[in-house]
């Protein structure tokens, strides 16, 4: 019988969530293939089923203690369908602030909390060291910006929605409060200081993006197809618009979606040894249909982002390859360069003259049995689809959710790393590490209410294929 | 600025857990003064190192998972760089190290917690914490009486159960 090795890593650190990665060896010791396994269970789309659908919000936002924001705004605007009716425009002006509040505070965790020990300390740094406590020791303003940004998000977050954590703000027909001018000028006050964060980061992250060429080159850097939201004028959306889609050429492929028709263009797949879906786009197939959403799609599929700053920025980062900027390593960037837009574009529409009207929410009742919403989460497009019967109670929920959207560009990406980093049946931590970075660069959110952080107790696990130990390497 | 910082740490969706939650509340009736601050949390992140650096005093408030239920637990707290395995597990210390490291401040900190007896899911605090509660909320306001007070610091670590 054949002994076919493995390499476990058992959990993936520094992610949101829990996760695993099988690497299969061949006889000569050199990596055949790749798995990242999501490990855990959360059943949403089934525990809804009989609930009313104007609870479905609140619900949605339990998914996830990261991006709860991206949750309760799609899953808004499915119930907005099912009421039939359009919602105040202060409230949409609102909504927007809200989401891209979320997007700055979750970027931020992202890149600061979790990614800048690898872009900081290296990737063969001492994995002791390779936290935010190692961070702050090296560079402390670095870590002072994290914190700042991430809590100004937060801070926006709390102050339109009543808590930072879970709010329920965001509801069928609009939003359920207006906004104070005393809360508008707390956050415009805020501004500056968040603009020169993000600026003084993208010039940080690009002095020290040269350290990394030969990770710029492996990691997840292949052809693939891209998913993003952008306005009727082709530039960057978060919150409503039309959907597209690039190729790996830098050509838009298709152009002008309907998200509330994404079962015809993109498909799931169930893998048995993951609890995440696959999603592909139909016309490909599976798995030739793989695709990427989140900030490098964002940006290689919108033609500019809208705000001053952000676009000369994003001019800069499409001239990274003459192609689609193709790197998953690029995430990193494209995730300071949306921040960047984020905070310019909230203070444009808080300086909107009706943006305190108090007509925030439009009443009805339900006038459709199916409703769709879509938006751009932090880590890529969003969908929340719901049926009710004619009580208003959910009877079938689909959620198609950004992670499990990269979920084959992950694995190929893994694969991709793993072979060129890792050789024979040698393991060391640098190269475990730069398996999980690749990971960490996507952002993947597993969990959605847990969130992993920090070093995290890792053993990783080389077994024959009767699952006999042949080695092991563990940290606490 | 608040001279003392009061956080508040746990789910008031899982019964007990939920204390600090309830003393907070009571506390925020009894202190409506600018020179406390009180804050409640399902747990502590890095952005409350910014908090904890412009407070003189640091009151962490927890639900105790050792100990005797009902027994309240005053310690005081050291600064200690952590790298915690989840985000829910970022220690008072790990805050006051940040605090400490990023502003260069570590101002004086205390846990005070009270032992739980029931932690399964529920918004209601078990009739034996319950009881309890405004002997929590009294030990808490002598702290912040006592930080608030020139020269005047805490009693220190020690387990006090009496009531």
């Amino acid at each position: 019988m054949e002994q076919r090795k493995t390499i476990v890593i058992d959990p993936v650190t520094r992610i949101e969530g829990h996760a695993r990665i099988t690497l299969h060896l061949d006889d000569h010791g050199e990596i055949s293939d790749a798995r990242f396994h999501v490990t855990q269970f959360r059943g949403f789309e089934k525990l809804c089923e009989g609930r009313p659908f104007t609870e479905m919000p609140s619900l949605m936002a339990r998914i996830c203690g990261i991006c709860p924001v991206s949750h309760l705004t799609a899953s808004a605007k499915a119930c907005d369908a099912l009421l039939a009716v359009r919602i105040p425009p202060t409230a949409d002006k609102l909504r927007r602030i809200f989401n891209m509040a979320q997007i700055v505070q979750s970027h931020a965790l992202s890149l600061f909390h979790l990614s800048s020990p690898d872009l900081l300390l290296g990737m063969d740094a001492d994995p002791a060291k390779s936290n935010l406590w190692g961070v702050a020791e090296r560079d402390p303003q670095l870590a002072r910006d994290g914190i700042r940004l991430r809590q100004f998000g937060q801070q926006i977050i709390e102050r339109l929605g009543g808590k930072r954590i879970h709010p329920a703000w965001v509801v069928p027909g609009g939003v359920s409060e207006p906004l104070s001018s005393q809360d508008r000028d707390a956050i415009l006050a805020a501004i500056p200081e968040a603009l020169g964060i993000a600026e003084r980061s993208l010039t940080w992250y690009k002095t020290l993006r040269e350290k990394f060429r030969e990770e710029i080159s492996t990691f997840g850097n292949f052809p693939s197809l891209f998913l993003g939201t952008v306005k009727e004028d082709g530039s960057l959306a978060f919150y409503d618009g039309r959907l597209r889609v690039g190729d790996a050429t830098g050509q838009i492929i298709a152009d002008n979606l309907d998200g509330a028709r994404y079962f015809d263009f993109l498909g799931e797949k169930v893998e048995p040894w993951s609890y995440l879906k696959s999603a592909y786009y139909k016309p490909k197939g599976y798995p030739d249909g793989i695709y990427r959403v989140g900030p490098l799609a964002r940006l290689n599929v919108a033609d500019r982002c809208g705000t001053l700053r952000a676009d000369q920025e994003l001019a800069e980062f499409k001239e990274l390859q003459r192609t689609a900027v193709l790197s998953s390593f690029h995430y990193h960037q494209a995730r300071l360069i949306e921040i960047l837009y984020c905070v310019e574009r909230m203070e444009q529409l808080l300086h909107d003259p009706d943006i305190l009207s108090k007509h925030v929410r439009a009443e009805a009742k339900p006038n459709a049995l199916e409703g769709i919403g879509s938006a751009e989460a932090p880590r890529g497009t969003l969908f929340h689809h719901y049926k009710i019967d004619e009580n208003g109670l959910v009877r079938w929920a689909n959620l198609i959710i950004a992670t499990g959207q990269n979920n084959l560009a992950m694995n190929r990406s893994v694969l991709q790393v793993a072979k060129h980093f890792v050789h024979g049946d040698r393991v060391t931590p640098g190269m475990l590490n730069r398996v999980e970075a690749v990971i960490r660069a996507y952002d993947p959110c597993l969990s959605c209410s847990t969130h992993a952080w920090g070093e995290m107790p890792l053993r990783v696990q080389l077994l024959s294929a009767r699952g006999e130990l042949i080695r092991e390497i563990s940290r606490p | 600025m608040a001279r003392v910082l009061i956080l508040a740490c746990g789910n008031p969706l899982r019964c007990d857990d939920g204390v600090a939650w309830r003393a907070a509340e009571e506390l925020s009736r009894l202190h409506e003064r600018d020179d406390v601050e009180i804050v409640s949390r399902h747990q502590l992140t890095p952005e409350l190192a910014v908090a904890v650096s412009q407070a003189e005093t640091v009151l962490f408030l927890d639900a105790g998972r050792f100990g005797a239920p009902g027994e309240i637990m005053v310690t005081p707290l050291q600064a200690q760089p952590d790298a915690p395995a989840f985000f829910h597990d970022v220690s008072p210390q790990a805050i006051l190290a940040l605090s400490r490291q990023l502003y260069g401040v570590c101002p004086r900190a205390w846990m005070v917690s009270m032992g739980g007896e029931c932690f399964d899911h529920g918004e209601t605090l078990s009739p034996g914490i319950e009881h309890r509660l405004p002997l929590f909320v009294a030990r808490i306001a002598d702290l912040v009486r006592a930080a608030s007070a020139t020269e005047a610091q805490p009693t220190g670590a020690r387990a006090d159960s009496q009531g």
